[in-house]
């Protein structure tokens, strides 16, 4: 630790760079070479390059926990290069590619590259038989580089470049099997779907520059208060009642637009839709990056940016109520589903909005602490599904059918390791006590009933109130947690029931089986109605790369919570990120509040969950769902198509976009088609018609007009033509007069006008002369050609008086002295503009 | 100047004149090409006189000796065809009688004023011996004027291969009937967009 | 003024004029293109008659004849390629009257 920390010094650690490195190394080589190399080869380098960033990332967490010491925040950093400049017009923001780590996103390194590594190692197995392997692997080296550069980067941008590569990788590997149609258009949803989000991220990046002038974490935390300053977001319109308009904080425009792109990149409501059908990708996938990682990138993001979101209690509101709602709308969604890849990421869905609503009512640490959790449990689950579809592929090679719930059961009989790592997963989320999810979900819900956001911002403000929350918030999103609680567990013992316990239904397929979707009528009818028997291998356990990772995640979910288990008083969780939310905290208010009726509520509420889904899926054998499914098939049919959510999008949204598309096409084919394109045409083929009767196509007519041409040529050379060029200098007051050359020209002069030639015919070509100011000259120009034909001309020469009305008074002092006359004869007045030079004008001609 | 060089110039000037006269006046090509043959000798005969020798050889190897006869070989390989004229009136004769007038007045007026204007012609001044001789042209040709000059034999290169592209006789490539040519390739399926979706390609190429 | 025939520069550029106009006109009237393709070759020589006159008159350099050699090496470019327009045109249309050669009209 003394050498690493020697090496490293804590303002150079270059180690970060390396971590972030490798992972990309390892994507090239795998990507470009992977095919050629062989599987052997990319499994080494894809495994190897994730290992060995997890052992540096641990050094580094070790480097940071060294030098932690109390409240003290530790940052490890590397400074790259200057990227690019930013002239705000205020000021100029070097925005410099950088890497930070502090106990945020040390702890969140550590469970990427850790559950990452563990995913590769399962993926090694689970891939096997693809012919895109390599491409696979390349793919999640690429992801995980991508979600290091998003959580090391030191500033919003280099955060960007991180939060749109997962964005890539997750859309490549979402329609990694692209031969269906289905797969391409998830990932196509999953992509389209986070623009969105991006764009509040990137709205958020210009309010930011505007308001704090700087990019990276320090140096918004240091200008935070300009974010106070009141914007104009409505114009005044006095008939509506809004004689100044509406004016909000900046901070509360930021916290809009960051958590707008945190609810796209977290599938939050309403952005929430593409997670469910990203279940379209490979298992190992759903579980690294929809379930673990990723998705959890939203949160992070507040936890990292809690400093700016604090400051505006609406934003917090906004945040935590999203959450709640979020955490409870899957949850419903997820009864009725039995895909058990559906169920399981209507579940992250709903974790996810437990996760923000621990960050909305202020408690960033259990928040970032069910990230970690949820990771454990969730990625063991995801892997865990993968397993049991592994296994179902023996008998059914059908990618819906084998994640169908309905075609299993009993499979703990076949799968034993996979059903104990399951059942801990299974433990940990159903909040089972002394499991990680029990303490973290306890600790979430509990600060939402006993915390909120300082309504009066006494932190920053000095006083002013801002707005506040409603009394009540505290006691409903306590409720909505609790309710989303008992529901979780029901659901997932549903999950496990189904897959494990009973008998095994996959020996009989079902028949007519389709998406619930396009279905008529209830599916539990047809349910009943056994397919012809199927022989065939039985479900196998997997090999151990497959239930190692399993395990190693199982025995996670389990003792993971001890790291920050309140009830035992242990707290080095929330001590460890102290110092990263310190800044945070001071926004927010507790009520001091008894623990004990928190607890019995929540073993409560796992209790009722998990009892309810044994008495009717394992006692009366799902009976009573089913009696419930006839008793309001409207409404039973409405949850199990997602509440059609997505048909409603597909109305108004993309609806309106195809609308757009429609008028657009309607005013290319009328309006630019039309009037732009036939009008011209018109005029163009009326010039046509007109002009084809002189194409005769006989030369000889043509040439006719050639000859006429040539003697209107001719005609031109014949006749003298007395023009000439004129060279003036108004301030000067010089002026020349230059005749212009013909053939054997001969030209006589008059300069005084008076009407005798100055001389005869001569080569004198030009005349020279002064003018005063207000002056008028008129000079006389005869020239004769070679025929003896002579043309005149009368040339009038004016020099205009200076115009002095814009100048400069000093300047006009500067000028008396040269006389009453004006401006000075020889050279430029010292206001002169320059357009006053020498300046040639042309002469006509008759 | 003396009286054999008056004498020669004269003839010289009435032979290409008369020449000239004959190319334009003939009825039958083969006429029109031995005037042209003569104006060109007489013109030959001209640069002599001007002291022009190396043109003058020049003149009558390429006019004389390859552009005329190119032409006599062309009447001679069209035959009476050369100067048939085909049914029915003339078309275009108002453009030609109207062209040809004009000429003849802008001509007229032309000359009437070049002549005029300078009422005391000046006389050819004394020149070098060499004047116009292989050496000197050459001289100048193969220094200042090189590269116009292997421009020059870029053009007749271009003018040989053009002239035998389109005199080459195409026998054998009679165009295909319609109907049994291939159909074009059709690269979409299926209507691109909204609005040629009412329009669909026709028979032959669906 | 017998005795300066030939000797003053107008004497040539006479006679160049009124080759090239006849050279015009019978481009202008005639309708067989190879006597129009004849006059073309009479205005050539025309004006390849007037620039050695008045390199004759003003010798300081060779100019006027050096343009002249390349006029002579473009005419024979020209009655090349237009005898073959021309032997091209016969195939097609049976006949050597430009006016036959209208179908680009109305």
């Amino acid at each position: 630790m003394q050498a690493l920390t020697s090496l490293f010094p804590p303002n150079d650690v270059t180690l970060l760079a390396f971590i972030v490195l490798l992972p990309l190394v390892g994507a090239f080589i795998n990507g470009v070479f992977g095919k050629r190399l062989g599987r052997e080869a990319v499994t080494l380098m894809g495994l190897s390059v994730i290992g060995v960033a997890f052992l540096m990332s641990l050094g580094c967490f070790l480097m940071l926990h060294e030098q932690q010491t109390g409240e003290q925040a530790a940052r490890l950093v590397w400074k790259g290069w200057d990227w690019f400049t930013l002239d705000t017009g205020f000021s100029r923001v070097v925005l410099t590619v950088g890497f930070s780590l502090d106990a945020l996103n040390g702890t969140m390194a550590l469970v990427v590259t850790g559950v990452g590594f563990l995913i590769h190692l399962y993926s090694w197995k689970y891939m096997e038989e693809d012919p895109g392997y390599y491409r696979f692997f390349a793919y999640l080296n690429l992801f995980i580089f991508s979600m290091l550069v998003l959580i090391f980067g030191d500033s919003l941008p280099v955060l960007f470049v991180g939060w749109e590569g997962v964005g890539l990788c997750s859309y490549l590997l979402i329609g990694f099997w692209f031969d269906g149609e289905q797969n391409a258009s998830a990932g196509m949803k999953a992509f389209i779907t986070n623009r969105i989000g991006d764009f509040g991220l990137l709205v958020a990046m210009g309010l930011l520059l505007l308001s704090t002038g700087s990019l990276d974490w320090s140096g918004i935390e240091a200008n935070r208060q300009h974010l106070l300053d009141g914007m104009q977001i409505f114009p005044n319109l006095g008939w509506l009642g809004l004689p100044n308009g509406i004016m909000v904080s900046r901070a509360t425009l930021v916290g809009l637009a960051l958590f707008l792109g945190c609810a796209g990149k977290s599938a939050q409501l309403p952005l929430y839709v593409w997670l469910p059908d990203a279940m379209a990708g490979p298992t190992p996938v759903s579980a690294l990056i929809h379930a673990a990682t990723m998705v959890t990138a939203g949160v992070y993001l507040v936890c990292r940016l809690s400093f700016v979101f604090v400051m505006s209690p609406f934003v917090m509101f906004v945040v935590a109520v999203i959450g709640a709602a979020t955490a409870l709308f899957a949850a419903t969604i997820a009864f009725a589903q039995t895909d058990i890849k559906k169920v399981l990421a209507y579940s992250t869905v709903s974790q996810l909005g437990y996760m923000f609503l621990g960050v909305g009512v202020g408690a960033f640490t259990a928040g970032f602490f069910h990230v970690i959790t949820h990771a454990f449990f969730k990625a063991c689950l995801f892997l865990g599904a993968g397993s049991v579809i592994h296994a179902m592929h023996a008998r059914i090679h059908d990618n819906d059918q084998s994640q169908d719930m309905r075609n299993m059961g009993g499979l703990r009989r076949y799968l034993p390791y996979t059903f104990v790592t399951f059942l801990a997963a299974w433990a940990a989320i159903v909040g089972f006590p002394l499991t990680s999810g029990f303490f973290s979900k306890d600790a979430i819900l509990l600060e939402a009933f006993s915390s909120h956001i300082a309504t009066e911002g006494r932190v920053i403000t000095g006083g002013e109130t801002l707005w506040e929350w409603p009394q009540a918030t505290g006691t409903v999103l306590y409720a909505i947690g609790l309710l989303t609680a008992v529901m979780t567990a029901f659901y997932m013992t549903r999950l496990l029931i189904g897959i494990f316990y009973g008998d095994f239904r996959g020996w009989k397929i079902v028949q007519k089986w389709k998406e619930p979707k396009h279905e008529h009528g209830d599916h539990h009818h047809e349910h009943e109605e056994p397919g012809p028997s199927m022989k065939g291998p039985e479900p196998h356990e997997s090999p151990w790369q497959m239930w190692v990772p399993l395990a190693i995640l199982a025995a996670l979910s389990l003792v993971a919570g001890f790291l920050n288990a309140h009830l035992l008083q242990i707290h080095w969780f929330d001590e460890w990120l102290e110092p990263v939310f310190k800044t945070a905290r001071t926004a927010v208010e507790h009520k001091e509040v008894a623990e004990a009726p928190f607890l019995v509520f929540a073993v409560t509420a796992f209790a009722v969950g998990v009892g309810v889904a044994y008495w009717v899926y394992q006692v009366k054998k799902g009976e009573p769902a089913r009696a419930f499914a006839e008793g309001s098939p409207g409404f039973y049919k409405l949850v199990r198509d997602k509440w059609r959510v997505d048909e409603f999008y597909e109305e108004t949204f993309i609806g309106g976009v195809d609308l757009l598309a429609v008028m657009a096409v309607w005013v290319d084919k009328w309006i630019v088609d039309g009037i732009v394109a036939r009008l011209t045409a018109f005029f163009t083929s009326l010039a046509g018609t007109v002009l084809r009767y002189t194409q005769t196509g006989r030369v000889q007519a043509y040439a006719f007009t050639m000859v006429l041409g040539m003697g209107g040529v001719g005609w031109f050379f014949f006749l003298p033509h007395a023009a000439y060029r004129r060279t003036r200098d108004d301030l000067g007051g010089k002026y020349t007069l230059t005749a212009m050359p013909g053939a054997s020209y001969q030209y006589r002069w008059d300069e005084n006008a008076d009407g005798k030639w100055d001389g005869g015919f001569g080569n004198k070509t030009q005349v020279a002369f002064n003018l005063d100011p207000d002056q008028t000259k008129k000079v006389r120009l005869q020239v004769r050609n070679a025929f003896g034909l002579t043309a005149t001309r009368d040339i009038v020469v004016h020099r205009p008086k200076p115009d002095l009305s814009g100048a400069d008074p000093e300047a006009l002092k500067l000028l008396e002295p040269t006389g009453a006359k004006g401006a000075p004869r020889n050279g430029q007045a010292p206001n002169a503009p320059k357009g006053a030079a020498p300046a040639p004008a042309r002469g006509g001609q008759p | 100047m003396t009286l054999v060089g008056n004498i020669f110039f004269v003839l010289m000037a009435a032979v290409s004149l008369l020449g000239a006269i004959g190319t334009v006046a003939s009825r039958n090509p083969i006429r029109s090409a031995v005037g042209l043959l003569v104006t060109i000798i007489g013109i030959a005969g001209l640069f002599l006189e001007l002291k022009a020798e190396f043109m003058a050889a020049i003149q009558l190897i390429v006019y004389a000796g390859a552009v005329v006869v190119l032409f006599v070989f062309v009447v001679m390989l069209l035959g009476p065809d050369a100067s048939k004229v085909p049914e029915g009136p003339p078309k275009g004769w108002a453009a030609r009688a109207l062209g040809g007038a004009a000429m003849a007045v802008f001509a007229g007026i032309a000359s009437y004023l070049v002549l005029d204007s300078r009422p005391a012609p000046v006389p050819f001044p004394v020149v070098h011996a060499d004047h116009g001789s292989v050496e000197l042209v050459g001289r100048e040709l193969f220094t200042k004027q090189l590269v116009p000059f292997e421009l020059t034999t870029a053009l007749l290169i271009v003018a040989v291969i053009g002239a035998i592209a389109v005199a080459r006789a195409h026998v054998e490539k009679k165009t295909k009937a319609r109907d049994e040519r291939p159909a074009p390739q059709r690269f979409f399926v299926g209507p691109l967009h909204p609005r040629d979706a009412g329009h669909p390609l026709p028979k032959e190429h669906a | 003024m017998f005795q300066s025939l030939g000797t003053v520069v107008e004497h040539y550029v006479l006679i160049a004029g009124v080759i090239f106009t006849l050279g015009a006109i019978g481009f202008l009237v005639r309708r067989n293109v190879l006597v129009q393709l004849m006059s073309i070759e009479l205005m050539l020589n025309a004006v390849n008659l007037a620039l050695v006159a008045f390199n004759r008159a003003y010798p300081g350099n060779m100019t006027g004849q050096i343009f002249a050699f390349f006029i002579i090496a473009v005419a024979a470019a020209e009655a090349a390629v237009g005898l073959a327009i021309v032997l091209a045109f016969y195939r097609l249309k049976g006949t050597v009257m430009s006016d036959e050669g209208d179908q680009l009209k109305l």
